[in-house]
């Protein structure tokens, strides 16, 4: 299959218009050999006009083609694509009249058919440039597109393309048609020529070199209308091409254009610097505006601040003085002003009653820049721009002029809104930058509670005797609630439930340490006082002064059916008796771990040894639970654990603590959380 | 929330605890004490007539100052508290070790 190459519109188009024109050359020189010899050539003249017609469109079509791909659009450039056009007309225009005239009165000066193909070329060379320019002043017009322009646009497009066939009518007679058609498009030309709207976003420079240029196709416009319409010799040409209507209006609305142009942008030279500074302005507020990334610095917002009303107060020098926290001895940053001065200036201020009255406004989110007049060899004016973020001055600007009285209203406005910009900005990556880190710590804390949840076991140690189950909720991420067991041997079995005093992070710390206390002195296989007592004194030397554990233990024995207990200040344990029917919390003196670090600890431990029976059961818990208060502030209590256990203890472990969390989190309040660790442990004798 | 008043009477100094003693206001409780301790007091009277709850941490204020009063011969002694309060004090084994009594009276006469 043969691939077609892709049609390039704009070569395309360069070629047609090449063949075209030569077409038009063939035609008119036969029929000018037709003229001279006194034949009718038999080419119509029809012919020569659709050739032209045919030549303009060719030429359109690649120059819009190739101003619209070309990228560099700004306006210096498109003008000067326009200028450098003209230049190369008027070049070739000037050779050949130099040729011309170089030849003198010989024979050859006077062939018509050298003069011709002159006539031709220059035809073809105004064509372009007449094109080229006015579709340049199209991108100049449409700048700033409005529906209404583009309507405008449109509309001359659509009355320049009628404007190529008039001649079809008029048949090469201008008459009224002609010069109505003409002066009609004259003002669709003129009225579209009006949009010079790019003309103030140039800045000063530019601005004189697009007059240097427009001054250029001004000229050139003149030069080629003087010298195909003006000095015109009597050359007979065939066919007049250059008296086309379309040509000829093309011509008046690229000298209006040009012309108008030249003017406006003369007349605007001398505000240009006042257009270019409030687009800096501008420009200024969108980067102060866009907030700062977590990783950069507040300096650098700090620093488009300072250069933004330094620019839009046309300060002398500045300085930024910083009074926050974070810049103990005074973070400073000086522009275009010495230590020395700043010192002085800065201590005229500080004996400003103005200024006094100003720093110690209640609500600094009011104070505004304030100006000031000071009597100083440099400076004789000064503005004081505050800084405030969250209420609180965290710093001010001071900038210094050298005139007296040289801060306007309109510079006030814009400095204060720089200023309340870079606030927010500032502010804003302060926030920023509170966030990450808290959820950071939030990670971390994640983390703990994980670590945490893992030192509580996930199988409890026990025998076909007895059945046990235990639960742990922590009011924050981690909590100080511990409960661990331990398998002595094969009938011997440790269960241990503590609280760590406070809760949350502090708590859980202590915890882990009950936990390594646990595990390491249990193996000594030791009687639960004595557990106890070596407890109290290693946690002695861990806890803070202000810091106790709580804890019960229990040794279970199930081939003799006994349980030995011993209590450390934990809350009471609730004990089940079968035979009894009746539940009843174990009554045991003993004193919290951590409280006493001496030896006195000894006296306030005791242990006691009961029987269990089958079908007896224990509940151990932490005082979230008892203390756990409904919206009324009443304490769950020990007596409510007492009568569930009382009605549940047929249950299985799990039922049963499955019915006391219930029953707690009903007595609670459905929404409202327990603001305590709680736990607790099951077991039930079977 | 917890209010603490102090009042000075007969040499003793009486803190009026009023409210619940948590973890997040423990402290309150523990520079009131530190700032009688350093004014020089030798008797500390906490009434907790007005007390409605205290934790675990407020204890701990309590418990932190055992060893110190004792060697420095300051005594502290708690009245009037309620039997909810006082059941937690005693579960925890303090009542053995700090002097706590039913009221002002008995407890300026121990």
């Amino acid at each position: 299959m043969i691939k077609l190459p892709p049609i390039h519109i704009g070569k395309l188009s360069l070629l047609l218009a090449i063949l075209v024109w030569l077409a038009l050359l063939f035609v008119d020189l036969v029929r000018l050999i037709g003229v001279l010899n006194q034949l009718e050539s038999g080419i119509a003249v029809e012919f020569t006009w659709i050739l032209q017609t045919l030549y303009f469109i060719c030429v359109y079509g690649f120059y819009k083609y190739s101003i619209n791909k070309s990228s560099q659009s700004d306006f210096l450039n498109l003008i000067w694509r326009g200028a450098s056009t003209g230049i190369f007309a008027v070049a070739i225009f000037v050779i050949i009249d130099l040729f011309k005239s170089s030849l003198g009165q010989s024979k050859l000066a006077k062939d018509p058919f050298l003069d011709t193909f002159f006539y031709h070329v220059e035809f073809g060379l105004i064509t372009i440039f007449v094109i080229s320019t006015a579709l340049l002043w199209q991108h100049l017009i449409l700048y700033q597109k409005s529906k209404r322009i583009v309507k405008q646009w449109q509309a001359y497009e659509i009355a320049m393309l009628i404007s190529m066939f008039v001649v079809f009518f008029d048949r090469g007679n201008p008459e009224y048609t002609f010069f109505f058609s003409l002066a009609l498009l004259g003002i669709l030309g003129t009225i579209l020529s009006a949009n010079l709207k790019w003309i103030p976003y140039l800045t000063f420079k530019e601005k004189w070199k697009s007059l240097l240029f427009l001054a250029i196709i001004i000229f050139s416009i003149a030069y080629l209308i003087w010298n195909t319409y003006v000095s015109t010799e009597d050359i007979i040409t065939p066919v007049n091409l250059s008296g086309s209507l379309f040509i000829l209006a093309l011509f008046w609305f690229i000298l209006v254009y040009a012309v108008l142009s030249f003017l406006v942008t003369l007349f605007n030279l001398p505000t240009s610097s006042v257009f270019e500074q409030k687009l800096t302005e501008a420009i200024n507020f969108q980067r102060l505006s866009q907030s700062i990334q977590p990783e950069e610095n507040e300096e650098e917002v700090l620093d488009i601040l300072m250069d933004s009303c330094m620019s839009a107060a046309y300060a002398d020098a500045a300085w930024l003085e910083m009074t926050s926290e974070e810049f103990p001895d005074g973070f400073t940053q000086e522009r275009f002003i010495d230590r020395k001065t700043r010192e002085e200036i800065s201590e005229l201020i500080q004996h400003n009653k103005t200024v006094q009255d100003w720093a110690s406004e209640k609500r600094p989110d009011n104070l505004s820049p304030i100006t000031l007049k000071v009597i100083h060899p440099k400076y004789e004016s000064l503005l004081l721009v505050p800084l405030v973020i969250n209420k609180s001055v965290f710093g001010k600007i001071v900038l210094c002029k050298e005139v007296r009285d040289g801060f306007n209203k309109e510079m006030l406005n814009i400095i204060s809104t720089f200023a309340r910009q870079a606030c927010i900005a500032v502010e804003n990556h302060r926030l920023l930058n509170q966030a990450i880190l808290n959820e950071r710590y939030q990670e971390e804390l994640k983390i703990a509670q994980r670590v945490q949840k893992s030192l509580l076991p996930t199988q409890l140690d026990h025998n076909q005797n007895f059945d046990i189950c235990a639960y742990s909720n922590a009011a924050d991420e981690v909590g100080g609630d511990y409960y661990d067991t331990y398998k002595l041997d094969e009938d011997r079995y440790v269960l241990i439930i503590g609280d760590v005093s406070g809760k949350g992070t502090s708590a859980a710390f202590h915890m882990s340490q009950m936990k390594g206390i646990f595990q390491s002195l249990i193996q000594l296989n030791l009687s639960p006082s004595d557990f106890m007592i070596k407890a109290n004194s290693a946690l002695s030397k861990c806890l803070e002064r202000n810091h106790f554990i709580t804890a019960s233990i229990f040794i279970i024995n199930t081939a003799q059916q006994t349980i030995c207990h011993s209590r450390a200040g934990h809350v009471p344990t609730l004990f089940h008796q079968k035979s009894l029917n009746k539940s009843e919390y174990l009554q045991i003196d003993g004193l919290g771990l951590g409280i006493l670090r001496n030896m006195q600890y000894e006296k306030h431990v005791v242990e006691k040894t009961f029987t269990y029976q089958s079908g007896d059961a224990l509940v151990l818990f932490t005082d979230g639970i008892v203390e756990a208060k409904n919206e009324k502030s009443q304490q769950f209590g020990f007596e409510r654990i007492r009568t569930l256990l009382e009605v549940y203890h047929e249950l299985s472990p799990q039922e049963i603590q499955t019915k006391i969390i219930d029953s707690l989190h009903a007595f609670v309040g459905g929404d409202r959380l327990i603001d305590d660790d709680y736990s607790m442990m099951v077991v039930k004798f079977t | 929330m917890l209010t603490i008043e102090t009042l000075q009477e007969n040499g003793h100094d009486i803190l009026f605890l009023k409210g619940e003693v948590d973890a997040s206001n423990s402290v309150i409780l523990d520079e009131a004490i530190t700032k009688l301790v350093t004014a020089g007091s030798s008797s500390i009277l906490v009434d907790g007539t007005g007390l409605e709850y205290i934790s675990s941490a407020g204890l701990g204020v309590f418990m932190s100052y055992l060893e110190d009063f004792q060697e420095k011969e300051i005594d502290l002694k708690i009245y009037s508290l309620s039997d909810r309060v006082f059941e937690v004090f005693k579960i925890l084994g303090l009542d053995q070790l700090m002097q706590i009594y039913p009221d002002k009276k008995t407890a300026l006469l121990a």
